[in-house]
């Protein structure tokens, strides 16, 4: 019995790599997070260098189509699952819980899970480059292309296996992030008191929950359709090709939705910051993201219009799809409402909060001009509609993130990043952004259509793909600039303080680093705009600045402890998957290891033995 | 801060001028550089709009009516991205913080104006929508009035185009490859079918894509317009338009426009049987003896010809669909649009064809090429080519 007890201890008093293996801090699984993720934007980012070097120059024969398609299909497959999507959940475990006044998540070993599952799921996803067998049949790897034997390398299984356990890590963190949000609140926060990025968390969870299901079938009918003989796709057989393109768009437009509802969260509390007074319309923001998040499932088969439908459908999604302009349109006019009239300060984080709404507002009408069926079908399949992704995508996600990696980034460092350095950032990338996708516009309406590994001498296209190609030569010292900011900062940057920013959210009452606790004491929130609040009553009654809450001895605050199961979960469940590539006995011993760790994870003691 | 007159004025200063004068970013040189970017966008417009692949170039009512459509989009978009981004410009420069300048007005909202671009805007869109609805229903077949429509299926392979015509005129049945031959000011309805992946049919300049799929038939339909071409036969680029694999990239076709008189004479004399010179025999006994299988060259090919080489490829035989060469020698192009017809050409593609098409199915299943190169004689091959530039 000592023995049982003694392997099912929960870790305490580790240091070093240990700790952040068993750890459960949700403000730790977020740094993870973060890092992990970007070192996947480099790695994407150099993907996109691979095919701009093959597309600088007509006829080029620098890279194949072999390694060309293997490109295309990670570089997107990687940025949509690998670095935006994480990068967000990076920044709902480092704030969710310090923006509502709570200590953690509700389920933090699951929270963990999610994190192992992600790396775990990102590296099997990856592990086709070790054989030269990359996904090579695009993010969306339509069906029929898909089957074998037109896909005959495993590259597809990997591509299959590895989505289906990055789902399984965010449909965890989705519930975990839903729960906590509407039952650890502090006492004060009403739902519509909550900041506005902890509405776009509890939208875009929502979302997950509800749409991973519809892929992770998908992903099982074509891994079974790969291996096992079945015929869900394959036209020999009496599949339908067509079913997975519905399958995966009915995931696939809610995704999107997915990807640009936390930056947008993030920029509706960068902004309010910045100019010096509150989100214009919240009630309207909190109700325009809902609207959004259920009319994205209305929209789908706008992916589609081209694949003969008929004209009924393509009328019905062409109506839909036009509609859900309408309350991306109202957050474009609250944004601006919040800034007029402020007293705005230019600081890094603001640059890319008012770059995100310029670059989304070009990507927002370009995907209007998508929404007509009879234009998009010139449009589909094109480099018109590469511009509009990356606009959105890159101009939209990755710019609010950028602005929220500056807003939170000294919050979490302790240390306020290089205004210099990060001002010459944000113009890179915002040149660098325009220079390379904007022509893209212009080739695709020109003709050239996309996945394309190369284009003749006499279609003209060579002029605009150098340009865009230059593009990426800026970006590239774009992020240079940043990762060097973000490193000397981290070490050398002036003291951050609880409130470099003079903010509203409760996060800004605590400490930068927030001791491990989060609050000594739960807060009673006093309103929206909390912490404003509270500075404003100091100001009324004489009291000088509000200092951040004083730290107390962390052995008084009981905190969820360490814990081993989730990442021998995550091992196992990722063997399961992977047995499938390599030898099924692999996925029952996967299996074994994912129950032996469930059993593990129900059975260890409540808390680590010092705490008893 | 008392109301004193010399107070406001004070204050009114502080407010209105900048701590720099202005000179880091005068409204003159934002202006200027604004100029600078139109200019630059004007010039890559016009620049590139012309083309033999470009949609803002259409030859016929269809990519006519679709760029029509677009460019009602193009001014929408223009004008609500000056407007918009305008303000928020304009925001972003007025609204910045004056040295020492106190909170602002801290307003929350304003019913009436979240109102009115909640209810604008969905009604512009609803109008907007109820256009295109009605245009793409206008869109969706030839016109009633036309007196006949001409009817071809184009089946999408890896990656080459198949032509079938079910009666090319006088009741003729003709199968071709990767070059559409059409009568101008002819509505033309497309069948669109795959025996493999999803392909996509799009002819730019004539008509919006419409995708190949397996075991549906989809359909599109275009027409030549003779006012919006200068001179004919004329030619216009096809590819396909979704990611089908190795050589997607150079899966193109091209689409002949003939006066009716010329297409007439091209529909009589198909399936002729060629005037062969001995080499050119020599050819024929080769390409019999290893080409047939895949190619025929004597004519359409029956839909049961079609289904078997599907079905021995799938089973991993030695064998493909493969373009029908019946009148090879009248083609433009080879190896799907990529390659000029020429002796040289045909002798590159002949000897190592995935060095031209890698992954093309020919050099994977005939038994006549190992490792990609292809083991018939020097001799062999140049006959086989003689009795190709025959087939006319």
């Amino acid at each position: 019995m000592a023995t049982l007890t003694g392997v099912l201890a929960r870790p305490s008093g580790y240091t070093g790599v240990w700790s952040w293996i068993t750890t459960v801090d949700h403000k730790r699984i977020g740094i993870l997070y973060g890092f992990t993720a970007f070192a996947m934007l480099l790695i994407a980012g150099l993907e996109a260098g691979v095919m701009r070097s093959q597309l600088a120059t007509a006829d080029s024969e620098l890279i194949g189509p072999g390694v060309f398609n293997q490109m295309f299909t990670m570089h997107a497959t990687a940025m949509v699952f690998n670095v935006i999507m994480p990068l967000s959940a990076s920044f709902f475990n480092l704030i969710v819980p310090l923006a509502i006044g709570a200590r953690d998540v509700a389920f933090p070993r699951l929270n963990a899970l999610s994190y192992w599952l992600f790396l775990f799921g990102t590296l099997l996803l990856h592990a086709g480059f070790l054989q030269n067998q990359a996904p090579d049949a695009g993010w969306f790897s339509y069906a029929s292309l898909t089957e074998k034997p037109y896909s005959a390398n495993a590259g597809l299984d990997f591509w299959a296996l590895g989505l289906l356990v990055l789902g399984t890590s965010s449909v965890a963190a989705a519930l975990n992030f839903t729960v906590t949000i509407i039952n650890m609140r502090a006492p004060g926060m009403g739902l519509m008191r909550m900041p506005l990025f902890i509405w776009m968390t509890l939208i875009t969870s929502i979302l997950l929950i509800l749409a991973f299901p519809v892929i992770t079938v998908g992903l099982i009918e074509l891994t079974m359709d790969r291996n096992f003989g079945t015929h869900f796709f394959m036209p020999q057989g009496g599949g339908d090709p067509l079913l997975w393109q519905h399958l995966f768009w009915v995931f696939g437009h809610p995704e999107v939705y997915i990807l640009i509802l936390p930056p947008m969260g993030v920029v509706s509390e960068v902004l309010p910051a910045f100019s010096r007074k509150p989100l214009f319309g919240y009630p309207f923001m909190v109700f325009s993201g809902i609207v959004i998040g259920i009319m994205s499932w209305a929209v789908w088969s706008h992916h589609m219009f081209t694949t003969g439908l008929g004209p009924v459908a393509n009328s019905v999604f062409t109506i839909t799809t036009m509609l859900i302009a309408v309350p991306t349109g109202v957050k474009i006019f609250n944004w601006i409402g919040t800034m007029w009239g402020g007293a705005i300060e230019f600081k890094t984080s603001m640059l890319f909060a008012v770059g995100f709404i310029a670059l989304f507002i070009i990507g927002g009408l370009s995907g209007v001009s998508h929404a007509v069926a009879p234009a998009d079908s010139q449009q589909q399949d094109t480099y018109y509609i590469v511009a509009h992704i990356h606009y959105v995508l890159f101009g939209g996600s990755l710019f609010g993130i950028f602005a929220g990696i500056y807003y939170w980034g000294p919050k979490f460092t302790g240390k306020m990043f290089g205004e210099g350095l990060g001002k010459l950032h944000f113009w890179l990338m915002f040149i660098g952004m325009n220079v390379t996708f904007f022509p893209m516009h212009f080739v695709g309406m020109n003709g050239m259509p996309r996945r394309v590994y190369t284009y003749s001498a006499e279609s003209g296209f060579q002029l605009l793909n150098s340009l865009s190609s230059l593009g990426y030569i800026i970006l590239f010292f774009a992020f240079v600039v940043f990762i060097i900011n973000f490193l000397r900062s981290s070490k050398n940057g002036a003291e951050a303080g609880n409130d470099p920013w003079d903010a509203p959210g409760l996060e800004w009452s605590i400490s930068s680093p927030p001791p491990a606790y989060n609050f000594a004491k739960i807060p009673q929130v006093l309103g929206r705009d909390h912490f404003w609040i509270v500075k404003e009553l100091a100001r009324e009654a004489g009291q000088g600045p509000v200092q951040a809450e004083a730290h107390v001895d962390e052995r008084t605050i009981h905190m969820p402890s360490p814990s081993y199961w989730p990442i021998i979960i995550a091992f196992g469940v990722t063997w399961i998957a992977g047995g499938i590539l390599t030898h099924y006995a692999l996925s029952f011993i996967g299996g074994l290891i994912a129950f032996v760790g469930v059993v593990g994870w129900g059975n260890e003691p409540a808390s680590a033995q010092s705490d008893h | 801060m008392g109301f004193t007159p010399l107070g406001s004025a004070r204050r009114a200063a502080e407010f209105t001028s900048r701590e720099d004068g202005g000179a880091t970013n005068p409204p003159r040189s934002r202006f200027i550089k604004f100029l600078a970017i139109s200019a630059v966008l004007l010039v890559l417009t016009v620049a590139c709009s012309q083309g033999d692949r470009s949609t803002w170039n259409p030859a016929g009512p269809v990519a006519g009516q679709q760029l029509q459509m677009f460019n009602v989009l193009v001014w929408i978009m223009v004008v609500t991205f000056v407007l918009v981004e305008g303000v928020l410009v304009y925001a972003a420069i007025r609204f910045r913080a004056r040295p020492g300048q106190e909170r602002p007005p801290q307003v929350h909202g304003n019913m009436p104006l979240e109102i009115a671009w909640t209810v604008i805007p969905t009604i512009l869109i609803m109008a907007l929508g109820i256009w295109s609805v009605i245009e793409l229903w206008q869109l969706d077949k030839p016109p009633a009035s036309a007196d006949y429509v001409l009817e071809v299926t184009a089946t999408g392979h890896q990656w080459w185009f198949e032509f079938e015509y079910a009666d090319a005129g006088g009741g003729k049945t003709i199968t071709t490859a990767n070059e559409l031959r059409v009568p101008v000011d002819t509505p033309v309805w497309v069948w669109l079918e795959s025996d493999d992946v999803i392909h996509s049919f799009w002819i730019p300049r004539l008509a919006g894509k419409v995708d190949m799929i397996p075991t549906h038939r989809n359909r599109l339909w275009f027409q030549a317009d003779s006012n919006e071409i200068e001179t004919l036969p004329a030619t216009f680029l096809g590819q396909c338009a979704e990611f089908c694999g190795l050589s997607h990239a150079l899966m193109k076709f091209e689409v002949t426009v003939m006066e009716q008189d010329d297409y007439d004479a091209w529909v009589a004399s198909y399936g002729q049987k060629p005037s062969l010179s001995a080499k050119g025999e020599q050819g024929q006994k080769v390409f019999n003896a290893n080409c047939s299988s895949c190619h025929t060259t004597s004519g359409p090919d029956a839909a049961a010809l079609v289904d078997g080489r599907v079905a021995g490829f799938l089973a991993g035989g030695n064998i493909a669909p493969a373009p029908n060469l019946t009148d090879l020698a009248t083609r433009q192009k080879i190896a799907a649009g990529i390659l000029d017809l020429n002796e040289d050409n045909l002798r590159d593609w002949l000897k190592n064809p995935n060095d031209i098409k890698p992954g093309n199915w020919m050099s994977a299943r005939a038994p006549f090429y190992k490792d990609g190169e292809n083991t018939l004689s020097d001799e062999d091959i140049s006959a086989v080519i003689e009795y190709l530039i025959s087939l006319k």
